[in-house]
């Protein structure tokens, strides 16, 4: 009985459904399709289609690419004509793709796409009498990829194992997903990522690109996983190059890569970035509105590392020692492995080692040798600021000059600051706690914003920008009789403290310098260093190198000359004119702290005794 | 139910008004050869013989011997030998074999000049195949029962054919012979999941 009625049951289905079938044909309703189907999709050309673009009379959807009968000899049963267009392909300096002229299903798609072939000719129809369309051509537009294809995806170029090899930001193409088919030689074509017949995911795509996941399924970015970029839940309206264009998701974790490339008709068609100048792409979300910080505040001060200064000029494939002089964000930072930085680091005298915001970006180590991923922070500014002709001019004439800083900062000179490494200058007696002889510190600690959060603003760390100039992170005057105060020399006393130095604890004549003459630190110290070679152990200790436009050369009985003379510890004489004052061979010895060291040891010796 | 027919019937009368559904039936039809001389105005009889049956047994009552043992090239690339349901139909259709077979005249004549090549082995995969077992397992197809059970396209044997989607005697009277109308190409999504 059970089974009667399972079967009475099944055939009143199948006849209700051919029933329903035989109705809707009959009186001219579509069958019901799914999402996934091309019947309703934008590939709908038939009159019934729901785009813009379709037929006026046609009322069949497949017709338009497809016949049953007497197709072109390319599979699959394809009705229309190959556009004959030469096509610009892509080109970059990066890829090592061997990109060709699009061939096979490529070609097919450009049938419509290159807006050069009429919509409605197709082999199944005398040419005569084509379809007749609303539109005859594609229309310029999105659609329309025209016969310029340098500022879209590459295709024509085979993705194998050489490929791999020769590029490690892909994956190896046997672990690439099978949804993702390539050409009979392993080669990329439209199809690869787009599927004609199924707009389920949008743009007709063949995987989600929501956290751009169909990108990710070639692409191995370094660090892209656990990027900010990747992770990001801001949301990204508030945008200020392109407020108006809707990105696809809300977040920019979800838009991944579209927030700064576009796949198709890119602006910037090399590397197929969303905006003709570089920096546009990084200032249109970090300039307040969807990033935390506003780095656009920062790069337009006075003195800054500006980025709009130059476009077009910036290749990651650049030699550093003899490119042309620019500033990108990406010359400095790695938007795809970019992280934040653990809460509670500001930065600074934390330690050298890049920072998370510098993940993977090259350098020039403290020898000169090229490095495709910085280690040290300091190693990212000696790309421009060391060997490279591009490198700032001087600013400051003084005894010796040196515009590389590189060699400024070398473990071997007579003096520097403690960048590439530590120093055992005991000299040096005012360094704050827990600064000490011995620590290093970084590039950062002196040239920083001066709205960073570590010079206590509320803008984002780093050299982007600062009213002081050279971009300090806090005031540091260098004009001759300027009157000391904490604030004039404040970049200095954030490190050396104010008192020790004017209480002579080094030099035992600080004082008498700073405060009675109005002479500056810079009058007398190079902050960087000096370089090996260029002076020695006695001449250029504790950053002695004279700024020429206050101190000149005396006539000196053993000749005209400027000369520091280190003669140990806390003492040395010099040999100059300053303030109309001859200094010839003037000796000093004993600063406060070799006052109280003495003393110290005078009083331990006295209690031992 | 009554009322479902009635609906139907006034369906099919309305859409039968509308797209001038009027030439059903082999009579009248493109396969109505009885105008040609060698029939003597015999509609049936290019195709069909009340006696004398054509062995082996390719359609009902066959009238003419057909090649039964070629195979034909396919858009899948695989020589196939089609069934009965295809091999009566491309007797005439394949474009080398004249249709005046039958009557032993005017040999060079063939049935549709414009559709030379039509199956044939070599010319490029320029048809749909035929003769091949329906894609049961492909994604890209809907499952032989959803299509069975519309009962629109004959699956003999399991087998794409001619017959699939066109029928000689023209009984919808459908453009093209067509078994049901293509209609927002849905004879194509019959079976096609596209």
């Amino acid at each position: 009985m059970m089974r009667k009625w399972t079967s009475i049951g099944s055939l009143s289905f199948v006849v209700s459904i051919s029933m329903s079938a035989v109705l809707g044909v009959m009186m001219g309703i579509a069958p019901a399709f799914a999402d996934e189907s091309i019947v309703n999709s934008k590939h709908d050309l038939s009159a019934r289609g729901p785009g813009p673009i379709r037929a006026v009379q046609e009322t069949e959807v497949c017709i338009f690419c497809h016949t049953p009968h007497n197709a072109a000899p390319q599979t699959p049963l394809w009705n229309r004509e190959s556009p004959r267009l030469h096509y610009r392909i892509y080109e970059s300096s990066t890829t090592d793709a061997r990109i060709d002229q699009p061939s096979g299903p490529s070609k097919m798609c450009l049938s419509c796409h290159d807006g050069s072939l009429a919509l409605g000719n197709v082999l199944s129809r005398p040419q005569s009498h084509p379809i007749v369309m609303t539109a005859r051509t594609i229309p310029p537009g999105t659609s329309d990829l025209t016969n310029d294809l340098s500022d879209d995806h590459p295709i024509g170029f085979r993705y194998d194992r050489a490929l791999f090899n020769r590029d490690r930001q892909l994956r190896a193409p046997e672990v690439v997903s099978r949804e993702l088919p390539l050409g009979a030689h392993g080669e990329m074509h439209c199809t690869t990522c787009h599927d004609p017949h199924n707009n389920e995911l949008g743009s007709f795509l063949r995987e989600t690109d929501q956290m751009s996941v169909i990108c990710m399924s070639c692409h191995d970015m370094d660090g892209w996983e656990h990027s900010s970029h990747a992770l990001s839940r801001k949301r990204t309206t508030g945008r200020t190059v392109d407020p108006r264009e809707r990105l696809k998701y809300q977040t920019v974790g979800d838009n991944g890569c579209l927030n700064c490339h576009k796949i198709h008709s890119a602006s910037h068609r090399e590397r197929l970035l969303r905006f003709q100048r570089e920096e546009n792409n990084c200032l249109n979300c970090h300039s307040g509105a969807v990033a935390s910080f506003n780095v656009a505040a920062d790069i337009g001060k006075r003195s800054g590392h500006d980025t709009r200064f130059r476009t077009g000029v910036h290749d990651p494939t650049e030699r550093t020692f003899n490119m042309r002089r620019h500033v990108e964000c990406v010359d400095c930072h790695n938007p795809h492995s970019v992280r934040h930085n653990p809460v509670g680091s500001v930065g600074g005298s934390l330690g050298q080692l890049v920072r998370n915001e510098n993940l993977n970006v090259s350098g020039v180590t403290i020898n000169g040798l090229a490095i495709p991923k910085a280690q040290f922070g300091y190693e990212i500014c000696f790309k421009c600021h060391g060997d490279s002709v591009a490198r700032p001019r001087l600013s400051t004439q003084r005894q010796v000059n040196q515009t590389n800083a590189r060699l400024e900062f070398q473990l071997s000179n007579p003096s520097f600051h403690p960048v590439a490494g530590p120093r055992r200058n005991f000299d040096v007696v005012s360094l704050i706690s827990p600064l000490r002889v011995g620590s290093v510190m970084t590039c950062t600690d002196c040239h920083n914003s001066d709205n960073s959060r570590f010079a206590g603003g509320s803008g984002p760390n780093g050299p982007h920008g600062s009213i002081f100039e050279p971009l300090l992170v806090q005031n540091y005057d260098r004009d001759d009789f300027t009157v000391e105060s904490a604030q004039a020399y404040a970049l200095c006393y954030s490190c050396h403290d104010r008192n020790s130095i004017l209480n002579n604890e080094s030099f035992s004549l600080h004082q008498f310098h700073i405060v009675g003459e109005r002479a500056t630190c810079s009058t007398c110290h190079d902050p960087h260093g000096v370089a090996r070679g260029q002076g020695t152990n006695s001449s250029h200790t504790s950053l002695i190198n004279f700024d020429l436009r206050i101190v000149q050369p005396v006539n000196a009985p053993e000749g005209r000359r400027i000369e520091y003379r280190d003669t140990g510890r806390f003492s040395g004489s010099c040999t100059l004119t300053c303030h109309g004052k001859d200094h010839i061979n003037l000796p000093y010895a004993g600063g406060g702290a070799a006052k109280m060291i003495n003393a110290g040891r005078g009083l331990f010796q006295g209690a031992r005794r | 139910m009554n009322l479902l027919i009635f609906l139907i019937a006034v369906a099919g009368t309305v859409a039968s008004a509308v797209s001038g559904w009027a030439m059903m039936g082999i009579e009248g039809s493109r396969h109505d050869l009885s105008n040609m001389a060698w029939s003597n105005g015999d509609t049936c009889g290019a195709c069909h013989s009340p006696h004398n049956e054509a062995p082996p047994k390719a359609a009902p009552l066959w009238n003419a011997s057909a090649d039964l043992s070629r195979t034909f090239g396919t858009a899948i690339g695989d020589p196939v030998a089609p069934g009965s349901g295809t091999r009566t139909c491309i007797r005439c259709h394949d474009g080398t074999i004249a249709l005046d077979t039958i009557a032993g005249v005017n040999r060079d004549r063939f049935v549709n000049k414009q559709h030379l090549g039509l199956f044939k082995t070599g010319h490029g995969r320029t048809d749909h195949p035929v003769g091949m077992k329906y894609p049961q397992f492909d994604k890209g197809f809907r499952p032989m029962n959803s299509v069975l059970a519309q009962g629109e396209v004959h699956l003999p044997d399991g087998r794409v054919e001619c017959i699939s989607c066109h029928d000689p005697h023209n009984q919808s009277g459908l453009p093209g012979m067509l078994v049901m109308s293509n209609y927002r190409s849905s004879l194509c999504l019959t079976c096609h999941r596209k």
